[in-house]
């Protein structure tokens, strides 16, 4: 499911900034600078991210606009990568190194630091056999409505996909306002922020449902 | 006026209002709305998702989905109790064109968002297609909105509205 097909769930954003001169090239060469690369085997846990098509979460080359730029909407998605080890397993595992370390050698304790360098090899070693958690967030800019939809609602999504945005084309997304509805009715948002809730409520005190209650 | 970078601020109980609003003028005016142009008349009603979380907080305390929970009692006792609209899910039509969607939150994210399939392939057809079809659900919406904020900035709100939704929360006939 996402903007491609099926139901959609969308943020919407409106993008602020000006357009560069001859936008498709620059923001082409743009989203490939940006591109998600992949992370050599070892990769610690920290996470990877960068842009890549709709289609096709593997590709990440936007040399050809067939791919991404329909009209003036761009398409694109976010993918981020991130390993993630079994914590107890791990713990349990280095518990085992640990004692196996220290009766190789007839002793009781581990020292910290070969502690450390147990857990830093361990880790390092799990790391090249893990596969990453992919997450993969599509999103849709239309350069002439200056707008842009996100297909999450998740805020750390937002936020990175923001940040993200505006470190590839130098434009802010602003997240988009009820009130930006009526932005063009003279008056009228200051009007609506000037509403406090409705003084005569629906519920609670004001409201009788039975002879009961007041 | 808000930062530029911040945009214009979010009013949850603007949202919580605009639902309620919805919800009352569909029921009351059997799903019709006249929203004059350019949007013109469409139909609006509350599908099979409604809930509610307490003024105060922003967690979801109650759902009620199933067939038609907008007729149930409990759905208007929780507005009757207090509590505000915080998902609502409606179905819209505009001309032949229908739509499915969840408005959620302060924000009023469109969640679940099924569009009516004008064109079955062509993978650049299709895509026009739902953005076209996204950015007309925008545009209905907004239209519904410019109603109720016209209504909500003026005292007919509070001369009309607000009695009319008291009454009908409570099954009152409004005439009488």
């Amino acid at each position: 499911m996402g903007i491609v097909g099926g139901a959609m769930t969308i943020a919407r954003f409106r993008v602020e900034g000006d357009l560069v001169e001859g936008w498709r090239d620059i923001y082409r060469d743009r989203l490939q600078e940006h591109a998600f690369r992949d992370p050599p085997v070892e990769m610690g846990t920290e996470e990877v991210e960068g842009w890549v098509e709709v289609h096709n979460l593997l590709d990440a080359e936007f040399d050809d606009f067939n791919k991404w730029l329909y009209n003036n909407v761009a398409l694109f998605a976010l993918r981020v990568d991130k390993k993630r080890l079994p914590a107890k397993l791990f713990k349990a595992t280095l518990e085992k190194k640990c004692q196996a370390w220290a009766a190789e050698r007839g002793i009781e304790r581990v020292p910290a630091a070969v502690r450390s360098e147990l857990k830093d090899e361990l880790e390092q070693e799990w790391l090249k056999r893990t596969l990453p958690a992919v997450s993969v967030t599509e999103a849709a800019w239309s350069v002439d409505g200056r707008y842009c939809i996100l297909h999450s609602l998740s805020e750390g999504m937002a936020d990175r996909f923001r940040k993200r945005f505006f470190r590839t084309f130098g434009l802010t997304l602003v997240p988009w306002s009820p009130l930006d509805f009526v932005s063009d009715k003279a008056g009228r948002v200051d009007s609506l922020l000037s509403c406090a809730p409705s003084p005569v409520r629906l519920g609670g005190a004001e409201v009788r449902l039975s002879q009961g209650r007041s | 006026m808000a930062d530029e970078a911040e945009g214009l601020p979010v009013l949850p109980h603007i949202a919580g209002e605009f639902y309620a609003w919805l919800w009352w003028s569909s029921e009351t005016n059997g799903a019709h709305f006249e929203l004059g142009e350019p949007v013109g008349s469409v139909e609006l009603w509350v599908d099979e998702r409604l809930a509610f979380r307490n003024p105060d907080d922003t967690k979801v305390t109650a759902v009620m989905t199933g067939d038609n929970p907008a007729a149930t009692l409990e759905a208007k006792a929780a507005l009757a109790g207090g509590k505000v609209l915080q998902e609502l899910r409606v179905g819209l039509r505009r001309d032949d064109r229908e739509f499915l969607f969840t408005l959620k939150g302060p924000s009023m994210h469109l969640q679940a968002l099924k569009l009516p399939q004008v064109v079955d392939e062509g993978g650049e057809e299709v895509l026009f297609e739902r953005m076209h079809l996204y950015e007309e659900v925008v545009f209905v919406l907004g239209g519904l909105f410019a109603s109720f904020s016209e209504l909500r900035t003026t005292s007919r709100w509070v001369d009309e509205v607000l009695p009319g939704l008291h009454d009908w929360v409570l099954g009152e006939d409004s005439e009488s």
